[in-house]
Formats: structure tokens, C-alpha cells, sequence
């Protein structure tokens, strides 16, 4: 099996050879309680230095959400045949929002709907690492 | 401490153009230069708002004027970046530094969708979180859910402001679109169709600032800077690019209500006391939420505010009689400058057939990327 790296450090908590035990990770701060995405030097609410690290919950809502109508400009790595898609902002146990591709079809869309989270290998890299990015999709099978 | 006045401005058209940025800003600088009867040798220090320009642009542009030693530096805040250089001027002036300085901005960009690399994190772009205008779609999105707010609502905004920029000659289209072609206009992010956003691309914008003293040495009659101000989002405060999260306990004041309280204290005015506004319509939603945010409605009843026609040329409040960005096209550094040199030809009365009759007060507010925000109040 192919090594893994997470699209940033830091982002995922968990065995990346095992994606059903992977989380997003979040940062929560001994000062002020706040809770960030990914590992950080300081709390970004309150400057706080005492940071711990927590595995953020799968399951989500979508507070608001767009849909992508033309392929994103830059180094893109979605499908080369490109098909619209929804960005959305979704909530985690009531803390946090979270940006983030959905991989459900832009129809279903509605803000308030349950999501779950989704880690998947989106590439391989120059080092032929896989990389390991996330999406949300819809909770019902 | 005393007051900073503006004695010259000038503009390049916004659009795209067969030049360099380096004539694109002299050509501008110059202009401001013959509007306030000075030389370039009297400049004392000057100041280029740029964001896609190569490092030493200030001293590349400037320098098609002549040789000079002053102080010339570039100044870069995104959408901001001209509201952040005319601070530097003011601030150099007051401290007593200097009597006169040259605030240009300028710039010259590619067409279509913004260099995602400039703004996001590589993870972000590679996932496609990284279109400008999602982030804006998204806020719409919601306004919308929370609100009410309509499809119609929103491109009613990009209806007036096209339809001013027909009298603004320095303006990218100068054209009215119905809206029915508005509407049928392809969504880029929904509910955001094309005719609803603006388009980066090339333009210079300048000013010449000055003492009150040497205002009264130039024998000119100014428009006072009353205030200016320029901050960045606080924590979770506005999900512009590039956040990747928002907390969903803490919800903090944004950063144009913040810069607003700012200005309209140290102005020592009210929004009421303001006459016309020039304000961030990158998309046509942005344009209502700032109805909100400066304070001409309260929150929520943005949608309401356009269909009340108040913010027309002719209205109680009248809001990007120049056609704003969604007419302009937004040459990033230039643009909040473009917005002062129609709020001074506003306020001195030389707007022809936008002219906002007897306008005393004027805002022009930007904001952009990282939460940066501007607004300059002038006072004739």
C-alpha cells in the first residue's frame, strides 16, 4: 500500500490507511474554549497559546452552501471532466463551520440538511504518496 | 493636528487597454498632478496601492515623471489596498512629515477568474474551494435563507449600476442591461449570475493631498479627507476568502460595521449626515449586505432598501453613482482611489448627468479578501 499524506498538515486526526477511523482535526483552547480547524500556533479567537488537539465530530449540517458552475481556476484537482458541484459551509456539533466541497448532487442541496464526512484519496503525488482530502455527502444511503 | 485635503485628482479609464501599468499609472498621476497645479518636483512622498504588480511598481510608474529621492513605496491590502496607501498620505501628513504627497493606485490585471494562488492556501485550490465568487454566493445564500431576500432583489442592484455607468465615461461598460438580461445572464455561483459580479482588470486612479497649510499656500479650495479608516475581519467575523472555517459560537462584529464606527467617529458625523456612497459591489448581493453594515437599513431589509429605490441617483441615499465595480471592473489597487476621485468630482459638483444634486458628504468604502476593509469620508 501506498504511503498517505492529508491535503494539509495537521487538517486529519487518525490512521490514513484506514479512512473509516479518519476525522477532521480541530484545535480547542484551554483559555477561551473555542475550537479551531486544523493545528494551530495560537487560539484564533482569543490568542491563547494552551491548545488541544480534537478530532472533530463526522456528522454535520450545512449552514449555506453555492454551487460551483465553472471548473475553478489554478492548480484544480477535481475531475478533468469537469461537473458543477456544491461548496458549502458545514456545521460540527454546534461549534464549528466548516468549508467544504459536497459530493451529493447539487438538486439535493438545502441548507439545515444532515451531511457525514467523507475522507477519500484524491491523487497521487510526485512522491507517489496518496493524498488524502475530504468532502461531505448526504447521510441517507 | 490638522485637517488633510484633496486639491487633485485624476483617473485612467478602468478597463482593459494595450498599455503597460506603468503608462496606465503615470498617465493618472499626471492628470491629478495638472488638476492641483503642481509639479511632480513638488511631491514630498508618494504612495501606489497595487496588488498584481511586481515589487518597485511605485518606482517604476512614478519614475516616467521624472528622477526623483522622495519616499515612494507600494502599498498592498487587497480590495483595500488604495483605502490603506491614501492612510499612509494622511498619517505622513499630520505627523508633519510632509505638506504634499501623491496617492496613486494602479493596476493591470488577466481576464477572467482572480489568480487563486494570490489569495488561498495550495490545499484549497486544489479542492476547488478557491472561485471568488463562492465565498460571496455563500454569505447570499444565507441572507437569503435567514431573510428573504430575492434573485430579484439582488439583480436589481446590478440593474442600477449598470444603468448609472451610461453617463461615466471612466467606466468598463457604460452600458444598461434589462433585467431580463440580468436574469437569464448564466449563474457563475448561485444565486450569482455574470451580470451580478465585476471583472478584474486595468486602471489607475490619483490623488494630491495636502496641509490645510499648503492648501492655503496653492490658493485651492480642498475637499477635507473627515475621516479614514482601514481594519482587517476580526475572528469569524466574515467568511471571505481564505477562511476554511467559521466558528459557529462566537459571532463578531464584520469588518465594514467596525471601519464604519471607526470613521464615523473620528468624522464626527452620522450616516445620516452623508450624501452619496461608493461601496463594494464586487457581486450585487455585497452591495445589499452593505446597505446593512454602513447603516442606511437595518439588518435584514437590505432587499427592501433596493426595492425602495432610495438608493438611486435622485433617492434619499444614493449609492455607486459611478456604476460601481459591477460597471468599473475592479483594478484592484485602483479602485477604492476611483471611488474618491467620483466622490471629490461629486462633491464638486462636476458629475453632470449622475450628479447627486448638492452632496456635501461622501463615503466610499472597499473590501476584500482577509476581511480588509477601507472607507474615507469626504466633506466639501
Amino acid at each position: 500500500m501506498k504511503r498517505r499524506i492529508p491535503i494539509k498538515d495537521g487538517l486529519l486526526t487518525g490512521p490514513l490507511d484506514q479512512l473509516d477511523s479518519v476525522h477532521l482535526s480541530g484545535s480547542r483552547c484551554g483559555s477561551c474554549g473555542e475550537t479551531s480547524l486544523g493545528s494551530n500556533l495560537a487560539c484564533p479567537n482569543c490568542g491563547g497559546e494552551n491548545l488541544a488537539h480534537v478530532a472533530l465530530g463526522d456528522e454535520g449540517t450545512l449552514y449555506t452552501y453555492t454551487i460551483v458552475r465553472h471548473r475553478p481556476p489554478g492548480n484544480y484537482q477535481g475531475p478533468a471532466d469537469f461537473k458543477p458541484f456544491g461548496l458549502g459551509l458545514v456545521e460540527l456539533d454546534g461549534i464549528i463551520r466548516v468549508m467544504a466541497p459536497l459530493r451529493l448532487e447539487i438538486d439535493d442541496l438545502r441548507i439545515g440538511m444532515p451531511l457525514k464526512f467523507i475522507p477519500y484519496v484524491l491523487r497521487t503525488n510526485e512522491n507517489d504518496e496518496e493524498v488524502v482530502a475530504f468532502t461531505y455527502d448526504s447521510v441517507g444511503e | 493636528m490638522g485637517d488633510v485635503y484633496i486639491v487633485g485628482v485624476g483617473m485612467h479609464p478602468f478597463g482593459r487597454f494595450d498599455k503597460t501599468y506603468e503608462q496606465i499609472g503615470s498617465e493618472a498621476a499626471a492628470l491629478a498632478l495638472k488638476d492641483a497645479d503642481v509639479e511632480w518636483r513638488d511631491v514630498q512622498a508618494a504612495f501606489m496601492a497595487r496588488m498584481y504588480l511586481p515589487a518597485t511598481s511605485g518606482c517604476r510608474i512614478l519614475r516616467k515623471l521624472g528622477g526623483t529621492d522622495i519616499s515612494v513605496i507600494d502599498v498592498e491590502a487587497a480590495c483595500a489596498s488604495g483605502g490603506a496607501a491614501l492612510r499612509q498620505a494622511v498619517l505622513a501628513i499630520k505627523s508633519g512629515d510632509v505638506d504634499l504627497a501623491l496617492v496613486c493606485g494602479t493596476e493591470k490585471m488577466p481576464r477572467g477568474f482572480m489568480d487563486p494562488a494570490m489569495i488561498y492556501s495550495p490545499w484549497q485550490v486544489e479542492l476547488g474551494i478557491s472561485q471568488n465568487p463562492s465565498y460571496w454566493s455563500m454569505r447570499a445564500m444565507r441572507h437569503m435563507h435567514d431573510y428573504g431576500t430575492t434573485e430579484e432583489q439582488i439583480a436589481k442592484v446590478a440593474y442600477k449600476n449598470h444603468k448609472n455607468s451610461v453617463h461615466n465615461q471612466y467606466a468598463m461598460y457604460q452600458k444598461e442591461f434589462s433585467m431580463e438580461q440580468i436574469l437569464a445572464s448564466p449563474l457563475v455561483c448561485d444565486p450569482i449570475r455574470l451580470l451580478e459580479i465585476c471583472s478584474p482588470n486595468d486602471g489607475a486612479a490619483a490623488l494630491v493631498v495636502v496641509s490645510e497649510r499648503k492648501m492655503r499656500e496653492l490658493g485651492k479650495k480642498g475637499i477635507r479627507i473627515a475621516g479614514i479608516s482601514h481594519s482587517i475581519a476580526r475572528y469569524s467575523s466574515d467568511f471571505r476568502c481564505p477562511a476554511d472555517s467559521m466558528s459557529a459560537t462566537v459571532d463578531n462584529v464584520g469588518p465594514t460595521r467596525v471601519t464604519a464606527e471607526r470613521v464615523y467617529e473620528a468624522a464626527g458625523i452620522g450616516v445620516e449626515d452623508i450624501d452619496c456612497f461608493e461601496v463594494q459591489d464586487t457581486d450585487a448581493f455585497c452591495e445589499i449586505e452593505l446597505y446593512e453594515e454602513l447603516g442606511l437599513c437595518p439588518t435584514g431589509e437590505g432587499g427592501r432598501l433596493i426595492d425602495s429605490g432610495e438608493v438611486e441617483i435622485g433617492g434619499r441615499t444614493p449609492v455607486n453613482m459611478s456604476g460601481g465595480l459591477i460597471s468599473k471592473g475592479e483594478p484592484i489597487g485602483a479602485s477604492h482611489l476611483g471611488q474618491v476621485v467620483e466622490l471629490v468630482e461629486q462633491l464638486r459638483g462636476n458629475c453632470g448627468q449622475r450628479q447627486v444634486e448638492g452632496a456635501k458628504v461622501a463615503l466610499g468604502h472597499v473590501l476584500g479578501a482577509g476581511g480588509n476593509c477601507a472607507i474615507t469620508v469626504l466633506q466639501r
